[in-house]
């Protein structure tokens, strides 16, 4: 990497960190440092929560996903702005009106401690090895580009993150988000501009879009309603409707966000701002992804994404003779290819409909060609690492593109825009674990009567205690793989049923702690099998339908349960 | 037992920066919501 990237990125990363820490340096009691005095601005609050989301493996798989699958994965994202106006209506005026540090507070006054406290300890469970994975996901594929060692990138994000989010608590994490989210936007427009100019001479942004468009790449929406198909019109708004109402309203990392707002008008606005922008954000990353596709039609891309499974394969003899070959197969290949997208351009232009036909059925099938070879590397690197390396390379398509064909600048910036995004997630999670621990937990059932200063410092170290629990499962993440696979699992499960109990708190005032508890139990207990049973592919179900299920599931039987209870007091 | 929707009713008092009120602000967002739906679909079936 040229020197004038390493400054751009440096320079970057290093003014964020600097200016969050001069802005926060006055930060003196608890309510300053764990709701930043109340006083943010919705500009600040809305890129916030935006920032908060967005992590950085958001930058280098949806790009991917846009390259191999297209641009379904926009569908996901459908049901966020009604779940912005939902929130703004209902949630945030209760959590205003009672002056809540934390989500869980609210059901304490709701229902009963151990509700509370339960909810407190899903959070910091599911949260605290989520933080480690927001640091150690982006280390592999920025340590393999960088060529840096991987324990060495981890700590490279995880300090910095720790460093300014103990000095200046949950108004530094607002502050540095800011920032980190105008450099993100900033540098994915660009990145998309020169996708465009990058281009081969004579294939122009109309031509682009119609090569994507005419091999099935630019399916942004899709009306089929087939509960085992992931993306679809459905599953992203209803699915996603309950998806987003339980992250945003009731995850502390992002509950905190608009919790320090100035008021409730300035909370709202944030959470509005968000619902208008996060779409058409999300579009145009899976759009520079399909740039970067067609991009790739035209200069050939590397057999295999992933430059270290290629050096595995290398290293032995006997692989890098057949990894040789594959390279010559994969060679011919590309040239036709090259060659067919050449015609169908030609004849996109000609408006030959049989001619156009023809080109697409070529490429396709010469595409189909190119996927063999590429499932053989797959298969090599298995061999060479004897099943220790990752096949998949989806990750590595996009920073592959930057590192290869960006100019001198832009490489440091976009660079710049992953390590932000690895920091600004992982600063709220920190910064949410910490708030929790101390107002759920520590100050509610260990220490009740202390001074401010005792739980500032409380929650200084908490936040240390937190960056270094995430620190430590991101650097032995590698020893705990199935760890990893069962954090994913436990968020994309456990939302639903968190969200039930919420609305049962806001929208069933007749039913109490014990019936929602119990009804809570039950609901994840079927969600849980449900998605087992998806897993195994016995009963294949979207996801994003698990959310919806586990929320009417905690309603319906908390509303049948405390019916029950009446009748047998009765 | 608290009745909290009844209690913390919407601060409907202080009207948003822009439009005349938070329900009209709320109808901007999703019927933008819808026209970005609308221009996906238009997107899809354009290019296909």
């Amino acid at each position: 990497m040229h020197w004038i990237d390493w400054l751009i990125m440096a320079g970057t990363l290093g003014g964020i960190v600097l200016y969050g820490v001069y802005h926060t340096r006055n930060v003196s009691n608890v309510q300053s440092y764990l709701l930043g005095d109340r006083d943010l601005r919705w500009w600040t609050i809305g890129l916030s929560v935006m920032a908060t989301q967005a992590s950085a493996i958001t930058f280098l798989s949806t790009p991917g996903q846009a390259y191999e699958s297209g641009m379904g994965f926009a569908q996901f994202y459908f049901g966020l702005p009604l779940a912005m106006v939902f929130l703004s209506i209902f949630v945030l005026p209760v959590y205003y009106r009672l002056k809540v540090y934390t989500a869980y507070e609210y059901l304490e006054g709701r229902f009963d401690l151990k509700t509370r406290t339960l909810t407190a300890i899903l959070f910091l469970i599911q949260r605290g090895l989520a933080a480690g994975i927001t640091i150690y996901a982006p280390a592999i594929v920025l340590s393999t580009i960088l060529e840096w060692h991987l324990n060495l990138t981890i700590l490279a994000i995880g300090v910095l993150v720790i460093f300014y989010t103990v000095l200046g608590g949950t108004k530094a994490v607002s502050v540095t988000q800011k920032q980190q989210m105008i450099v993100i936007l900033l540098g994915m427009f660009i990145a998309a501009i020169l996708v465009v100019d990058k281009l081969p001479e004579g294939v122009g942004f109309t031509d682009a879009l119609g090569i994507a468009g005419k091999l099935d790449k630019l399916n942004v929406v899709d009306f089929t309603f087939d509960p085992s198909n992931r993306y679809t019109f459905w599953s992203g708004l209803l699915g996603g409707v309950f998806l987003f109402m339980s992250y945003f309203g009731t995850d502390q990392s992002q509950v905190q966000r608009y919790l320090s707002g100035r008021s409730l008008s300035e909370s709202r606005l944030g959470l509005l701002f968000n619902g208008i922008i996060k779409v058409p954000m999300q579009f145009l990353i899976l759009f520079v992804g399909i740039l970067v596709y067609v991009f790739f039609l035209f200069v050939q891309p590397p057999v295999h994404f992933n430059s270290a499974n290629l050096a595995i394969v290398k290293s032995q003899p006997a692989t890098a003779e057949q990894l040789a070959a594959l390279e010559m197969r994969y060679d011919t290949v590309f040239s036709e290819k090259r060659e067919a997208t050449r015609q169908l351009v030609t004849q996109m232009r000609n408006e030959n409909e049989a001619g156009i036909t023809q080109s697409v059925a070529s490429i396709q099938s010469l595409q189909q060609a190119d996927n063999v070879i590429r499932e053989e590397v797959k298969q090599l690197i298995n061999t060479a690492s004897d099943g220790k390396a990752k096949q998949r390379d989806t990750d590595y398509v996009f920073i592959t593109y930057v590192i290869e064909y960006l100019p001198i600048g832009l490489v440091g910036l976009i660079l710049a825009v992953i390590f932000s995004a690895a920091m600004s997630s992982t600063s709220s999670e920190l910064n949410a674990l910490a708030t929790t621990s101390v107002i759920d937990i520590y100050k509610r059932s260990v220490k009740k009567d202390a001074t401010d200063e005792h739980y500032l410092k409380a929650s200084r170290i908490l936040t240390i205690v937190w960056g270094g629990i995430a620190l430590f499962f991101a650097l032995y993440a590698d020893l705990f793989e199935n760890l990893i696979q069962a954090v994913n699992m436990i968020g994309s499960v456990l939302y639903g049923s968190i969200l039930g109990i919420f609305m049962v708190a806001f929208f069933q005032k007749k039913v109490g702690g014990n019936a929602v508890f119990i009804a809570a139990l039950i609901a994840q207990t079927i969600v849980s099998i449900l998605f087992v049973l998806d897993q195994k592919e016995i009963f294949p179900i979207g996801y994003l339908w698990l959310n919806p299920i586990g929320c009417l599931l905690v309603m319906v039987l908390a509303q049948g349960i405390q019916m029950g209870m009446k009748k047998e007091v009765a | 037992m608290k009745n909290h929707i009844q209690e913390e009713a919407p601060d409907a008092s202080e009207a948003p920066p822009f439009l005349q009120s938070w329900n009209q602000l709320y109808a901007l967002v999703l019927i933008l919501h819808a026209l970005v739906i609308f221009l996906f679909y238009w997107f899809t079936h354009a290019y296909a």
